[in-house]
């Protein structure tokens, strides 16, 4: 056999590769015009799918998720009377703020997003804004709770769930006010970072304003040990401590604070003890527990995509094996958002002028979803907070989230002062 | 008073702990000249195992501490030899190829975990979770205990090994000079992949202790490592009694800050006296390695 025949030649290779690399050159504009004949709604999500952050990061991926899901069952949103498919895009910011900036602009500059769904740490959330602005991109947030992000004022975010110093200090007031024999005594620990610091703070400002003495206010590092802080509280005899921190962290307060034989009589934290995953990690330890909701299955809304609260509820547990908290439907109803803007706005915001006229379009929603109302604050300290949702007390009891105040929203009594641990 | 006793405890404990892990570190540095940056990784596979043993089979988590040395020990076993490799390679630099060797592990392991167990934190339920000792006014969490003293049995086993047994010696020939050794009839081959294996054995079986006093994800081992890190630089890489006692002094130098500063700036703390210690004795405290 000649060795021209065992194969294909060298110049007949060059030719037929030249030929189809030029073949494909010519084609790819016509390709490019071929998905552009079917133009989608380019949705970004900045969150943090790695690094410690990593449990909140994916709830918010999933509400969002869920959100474009559902919405592509249904043929999509409504743009201008025509449905137009969600396609989403995800940017990592690795739990660090200045990754989740550069995410954010890749997303942007790379893909053409049309809005950015916003990340689950406030710390990311401030780091994003400025590129918002820069490119003239509206981002809803459905999970940033830290004041700081509204203080800014800033143009083109616009925030789900109301502020922790809206929520933390008026639930450590209805705590102190439901609790019998009186709460006189409060330690608040909150973990050195923006939005567990400012929850802490909101704490701080809630004891004062309730006429609750703060016997102790510690900033802990999010990886260090807490024996030695939860010592410290423990020799000053607190009624309520209060902890402003994620999920981690609160587990380690509560298996620390029972590894030395400590049990306030109340013990309210913040974001994570909604999530049934805390109550799963410590069993029966994470009974009693009370902490803030902005929105639970219970409350009273409905809208066209999700139908009822508690059939929100359902259908997200069916599709990610596990109960949603408010930071997962404050995340859907994001998308509710945006689907509301863009009927309203009646075009592709193809270009920076049609997506700053989105950002007019959002700031001007005024609608009611499964979620609750929203509806965006135009000044003051919340500017672009949606501050519509109430805060509710919960404690979890067998297991279960239950509303326990106010007294006009309770399912059940609050259990106070806690048992010593068994 | 009652205070202070509490924080000398607590830090001493604390120290405990972080021992755990920090001295089947040291042994690696030591015998493969390698800072293995999975270490993290092990420490959470042993606390994942708990975890599973604990929720499926419904046995108690302290029963994963064999499992854990058996699983993870010869995992490592299967390992160390690809390490060594690259080690020892003619390649340029195979000290940093190593160090990113171990950081891609690192890396794989964590992903690993991450697509198949998930994002949640976990605990593990042992027999003497939230049980606590009182000392007069001390109150001694149990589960610190146990790691204390997981801690010193684990080290008291090293040095028997490395300071009383042949196969010991060989251990520290090797660590002394690899080619001298090789040439005397050790097999440095075998005896780092078992050096290896040890240490994963060792780590995985802290692991479980780590799962039970805190909780377990796949993105806490990075903690894990930086903190093995520091107590080695900090006690000199490669020394394993150097390890308990830098871990000993970071232990009672968090608790100390923390109580009596802030816990604000335990971290801070920390840092400066890592950093105080390396300008005056660059080579750590005990300033030798095996």
């Amino acid at each position: 056999m000649s060795k021209k025949s065992q194969g294909i030649s060298r110049r007949r290779f060059i030719h037929t590769g030249a030929g189809a690399l030029g073949s494909f050159a010519l084609a790819a504009p016509f390709i490019r015009t071929a998905r552009a004949q079917a133009p989608t709604i380019k949705v970004g999500v900045i969150t943090s799918l790695s690094g410690e952050n990593i449990f909140g990061g994916n709830l918010t991926r999933r509400g969002y998720d869920f959100w474009a899901e559902m919405a592509n069952q249904k043929g999509g949103v409504e743009v201008g009377g025509e449905m137009l498919k969600v396609e989403m895009f995800y940017g990592d910011d690795q739990s660090n703020p200045a990754t989740g900036a550069d995410a954010a602009e890749r997303l942007i500059v790379q893909e053409e997003v049309d809005c950015l769904f916003g990340p689950y740490t406030s710390g990311s959330t401030i780091a994003v804004q400025p590129i918002c602005q820069k490119y003239q991109v509206p981002m809803i947030s459905g999970s940033a709770e830290s004041p700081n992000v509204w203080k800014a004022k800033p143009e083109f975010n616009f925030g789900m769930i109301p502020a922790v110093d809206n929520s933390a200090g008026r639930s450590l007031g209805v705590l102190g006010d439901m609790s019998e024999p009186k709460a006189a005594k409060v330690a608040v620990i909150g973990v050195n970072e923006p939005f567990s610091k400012e929850t802490g703070e909101g704490f701080q400002a809630g004891a004062e304003e309730a006429g609750l003495e703060l016997v102790a206010y510690e900033l802990v590092p999010a990886t260090g040990d807490l024996t030695p802080t939860i010592s410290k509280i423990a020799a000053l005899k607190p009624d309520i401590v209060a902890v402003g921190g994620h999920e981690e962290v609160l587990i380690n307060v509560v298996k620390t604070s029972k590894s030395l034989g400590f049990r306030p009589a109340a013990l309210i934290m913040h974001y994570g003890v909604t999530n049934p995953a805390y109550a799963e990690a410590l069993g029966a330890d994470a009974d009693g527990t009370t902490g803030i909701s902005v929105w639970l299955p219970s409350v009273p809304y409905k809208d066209d995509l999700f139908g009822t609260a508690q059939e929100y509820n359902e259908a997200s547990h069916n599709r990610w094996g596990s109960y949603p908290d408010y930071t997962e439907a404050a995340c859907s109803a994001s998308g509710l958002v945006l689907a509301d803007a863009l009927k309203r706005l009646g075009k592709k915001p193809a270009n920076p002028a049609d997506k700053a006229a989105l950002k007019d379009a959002i700031a001007e929603t005024d609608i009611t979803t499964f979620y609750g109302p929203v509806k965006f604050e135009k000044e003051g300290d919340h500017y672009h907070d949606n501050i519509q949702p109430v805060p509710v007390l919960i404690q979890i009891q067998d297991g279960s989230v239950v509303a326990v105040g106010p007294k006009d929203a309770a399912a059940a009594d609050l259990v106070y002062p806690l048992p010593a641990w068994n | 008073m009652d205070l202070l006793l509490q924080t000398l405890a607590n830090g001493i404990l604390i120290g405990g702990v972080v021992a755990t892990f920090a001295i089947g570190f040291q042994l690696t540095f030591g015998v493969l000249h390698v800072i293995d940056f999975a270490v993290g990784a092990w420490v959470i596979l042993g606390g994942y195992l708990a975890y599973f043993m604990s929720s499926l089979l419904g046995v108690d988590g302290f029963l994963a501490l064999p499992v854990a040395f058996v699983l993870f020990g010869t995992l490592g076993y299967l390992i160390g030899p690809i390490i060594y490799r690259v080690r020892n390679s003619r390649t340029a630099r195979p000290e940093l190829m190593a160090l990113a060797l171990t950081f891609g592990l690192f890396t794989l392991l964590r992903g690993g975990m991450l697509t198949f167990w998930g994002f949640n934190t976990r605990s593990v339920d042992t027999a003497l979770s939230g049980g606590s000792l009182m000392i007069g006014p001390v109150a001694v969490p149990m589960l610190r205990v146990v790691a204390f003293a997981f801690a010193m049995a684990a080290a008291a086993a090293l040095f028997f090994m490395l300071y009383r047994t042949r196969y010991g010696l060989a251990i520290r020939a090797t660590a002394e000079n690899r080619e001298t050794a090789g040439l005397m009839g050790v097999d440095v081959h075998r005896l780092s992949a078992t050096v290896y294996g040890i240490y994963a054995g060792l780590t995985a079986m802290a692991g479980v202790l780590m799962g039970a006093i805190y909780s377990v994800n796949p993105e806490i081992g990075l903690r894990y490592t930086l903190f093995a890190f520091f107590i080695a630089v900090l006690a000199g890489l490669g020394s394993v009694g150097g390890a308990i006692l830098a871990a000993l002094f970071l232990g009672i130098i968090e608790a100390v800050v923390a109580t009596y500063w802030g816990s604000a700036y335990s971290h801070l703390a920390i840092f400066a006296t890592l950093y105080l210690v390396l300008l005056v004795a660059p080579k750590g405290i005990l300033g030798r390695g095996l």
